[in-house]
């Protein structure tokens, strides 16, 4: 190895240090007890391991007047995320498949309207979301609180499925369409096999930005049914005399934590799919 | 009886007129070539008769059944196209019975039929690999068994041997042949290169800004082009266009033509009845390479011309040499063994029996 490799990998791991720090730092004082927070500093490694605090994050600590832990919270997460995910991945693919392979008369221009929901900052829809969530009965229900995810993420997947779709011959469909197959059945049977690495990327996106979301969760639901960064948010925020970090510290991974696994797990695709959709587009 | 009747077809994008008034008939059977330029609409054609892009105007017939407005998948046709177009998630044994499979054929059916379509193309060890396992040449044939399975009344082909490579494409151009005279199924055919048009087809309709140009069999257009447009695209190397002065001199036709300097009067030894207005007029000489040769074989109607050689181009079963017809380059295909110099003046013999005349103004033959 030359003395550059040296340097340059030296010079990463340094930076990877320094980046992974505030992680390490948090998972060490979930693992102390308040004494040792309180004598020792910041980096001194817990004497024994000790999962108190986060038991107490998961089960018990008070998110304000209730002290239930997070539990039900991350529950009320994965209700909300995991249809949200579904649905605005499917109807993503969906819209992608028409924009690309079923042009309409002024599609292009649909897509270039639907691109413009992309940039639009949360906090813009906020007031006539209520509205319409108002209208529709819909407010403060985790079905709501989806509906808001699915119509906010759509601009987003539709863009994903879009730009991977136009690379997809259009003669592909042609084939089929003689051989027999509608709409429907080509979409299934011949678009959506070759879409694994794109379905991926709007998995991960759009789990990452749902999960992590706070504005919708905290305007759009109520008492029951909030999402665990609400949640995380109350708990922090509610003090009983002493500020217990360690509580807090354990508390903040178990909300990272799906986030952290769905990257580990499908973060091999993600660059893939997204450079494979962007090249092209 | 007809295969394929298609009745004043037109096609507008917007403004732009693709295919203007396209009228094609064909027995069962039938080999039928569309061939042009890029841009000439003969893919758009084609995929007009697949039901892929809507009729402007017109009607088009398979059979007896006008299918002007059906499906794709109501015209009992299959496609093959130029990028093969198989469905990258499946074998190749579903790829060709997808279509029987959506089709509801039952499954001992599709079996038999995917046995005996890959019998016959020769694919049967390649039957459980996915496409990209494939090489060019297996795509195509699986895209032929695909296409074949289906038994339709009507095969199209879109352009499917130009991603080959050149020997490749030769082998499968016969081999298209070969199973058609097997197949006998009626086949629309579309490509650019004049030489498959050439091999392949029973009619070729040459094409050009959306109209067709001339439809026939392909020693007629070739022999009897109908215009300088249809003469110039068949044939390679293209026919030499010489323009040049016509006479009548003591009741006979004759041109002039100028070659190394020296100017000879060649009599026409055909009767074209149109030529005779052109009298002392502009015309051009369409002459093919293979009708102007080296000095030899006793041609009658031949006429001799001492020509400055500029170019010697080998082929191996002949020569082609280049050489100055009143300040035209005019290509001849000579004899290999014949003695050829660079900048040397080598008499030629030009077959005056088969040469062809043009309209200067509208290019159109004159008969």
């Amino acid at each position: 190895m030359s003395i550059n490799r040296v340097l340059i990998y030296s010079l990463l791991g340094f930076v990877a240090l320094i980046y992974l720090l505030p992680l390490v730092v948090m998972l060490i004082t979930s693992l102390k007890d308040l004494d040792e927070i309180r004598t020792g500093t910041l980096l001194s490694l817990p004497q024994s391991l000790n999962f108190d605090a986060w038991g107490k994050a998961w089960g018990t600590a008070c998110t304000g007047v209730s002290c239930e832990g997070l539990k039900g919270y991350f529950w009320n997460s994965v209700l909300i995320v995991v249809p949200a995910v579904v649905i605005s991945t499917i109807l993503g693919a969906l819209n992608g498949y028409v924009l690309t392979k079923w042009k309409f008369k002024g599609s292009d221009l649909f897509f270039g309207m639907l691109l413009i929901g992309t940039m639009i900052p949360f906090q813009v829809i906020l007031l006539p979301m209520a509205r319409t969530l108002g209208f529709l009965g819909l407010s403060g229900t985790t079905s709501g609180l989806i509906m808001v995810h699915v119509i906010y993420g759509l601009a987003f997947t539709t863009l994903f499925f879009r730009n991977y779709y136009i690379s997809i011959p259009n003669e592909l469909v042609n084939a089929a369409r003689i051989d027999g197959a509608g709409f429907w059945l080509i979409f299934w049977r011949i678009i959506i096999p070759v879409s694994i690495p794109i379905i991926v990327v709007s998995v991960i996106w759009q789990f990452t930005q749902i999960w992590n979301d706070f504005l919708f969760g905290v305007v759009y639901s109520s008492g029951d049914s909030q999402p665990i960064t609400v949640a995380l948010n109350n708990l922090v925020n509610t003090s009983t005399g002493i500020k217990e970090y360690n509580v807090d510290m354990a508390a903040a991974i178990i909300a990272a934590l799906p986030t952290l696994l769905v990257y580990v797990v499908a973060g091999k695709y993600f660059v893939k799919g997204l450079t494979a959709g962007a090249v092209k587009g | 009886m007809h295969a394929l009747k298609i009745q004043n077809v037109e096609k507008t994008y917007g403004k732009v007129n693709v295919l203007k008034g396209i009228d094609i008939e064909i027995e069962p059977g039938q080999f039928l070539i569309l061939v042009g330029p890029s841009g000439c609409g003969k893919s758009t054609l084609l995929n007009m008769i697949a039901g892929l892009e809507e009729v402007t105007n017109g009607n088009i017939f398979i059979g007896d059944r006008d299918v002007t407005h059906l499906d794709p998948k109501d015209r009992d046709i299959a496609m093959v196209f130029q990028s093969y177009a198989l469905y990258p998630n499946m074998t190749v044994r579903q790829n060709i019975s997808f279509g029987l499979e959506i089709r509801k054929t039952e499954k001992s059916e599709q079996q038999v039929i995917v046995d005996k379509v890959s019998k016959l193309l020769q694919i049967e060890p390649l039957l459980d690999r996915k496409p990209k396992q494939l090489s060019g040449g297996q795509r195509q044939r699986v895209a032929m068994g695909r296409a074949l399975a289906r038994d339709p009344s009507i095969f199209l082909f879109d352009e499917p041997l130009s991603n080959l490579d050149a020997k490749l494409r030769v082998e499968m151009r016969s081999e298209i042949k070969e199973l058609h005279q097997r197949v006998g199924t009626t086949i629309v055919y579309v490509t650019h290169d004049q030489i498959e048009a050439m091999t392949l087809g029973d009619v070729i309709a040459v094409m050009k800004d959306g109209e067709i140009q001339q439809m026939g069999s392909p020693q007629e257009i070739y022999d009897n082009p109908r215009n300088q447009f249809v003469a110039g695209f068949m044939g390679s190397p293209s026919m030499n266009f010489i323009p040049c002065q016509i006479e009548k001199v003591n009741g006979v036709m004759q041109i002039e033509l100028e070659s190394a300097g020296a100017s000879h009067k060649m009599l026409i030894k055909q009767t074209i009845q149109g030529l005779e207005s052109y009298a002392g007029k502009k015309v051009i000489l369409g002459i093919r390479p293979e009708q102007i040769t080296q000095q030899g074989e006793d041609k009658v109607d031949s006429a001799m011309l001492d020509c400055a050689v500029e170019i010697i181009e080998p082929t191996g079963p002949d020569t082609q040499i280049t050489a100055r017809i009143n300040g035209v380059r005019t290509i001849c295909r000579i004899h290999p063994t014949a003695e050829c110099q660079l900048d040397k003046l080598m008499p030629l013999m030009l077959d005056m029996s088969k040469v062809v005349f043009f309209d200067p103004e509208t290019q159109m033959r004159i008969y």
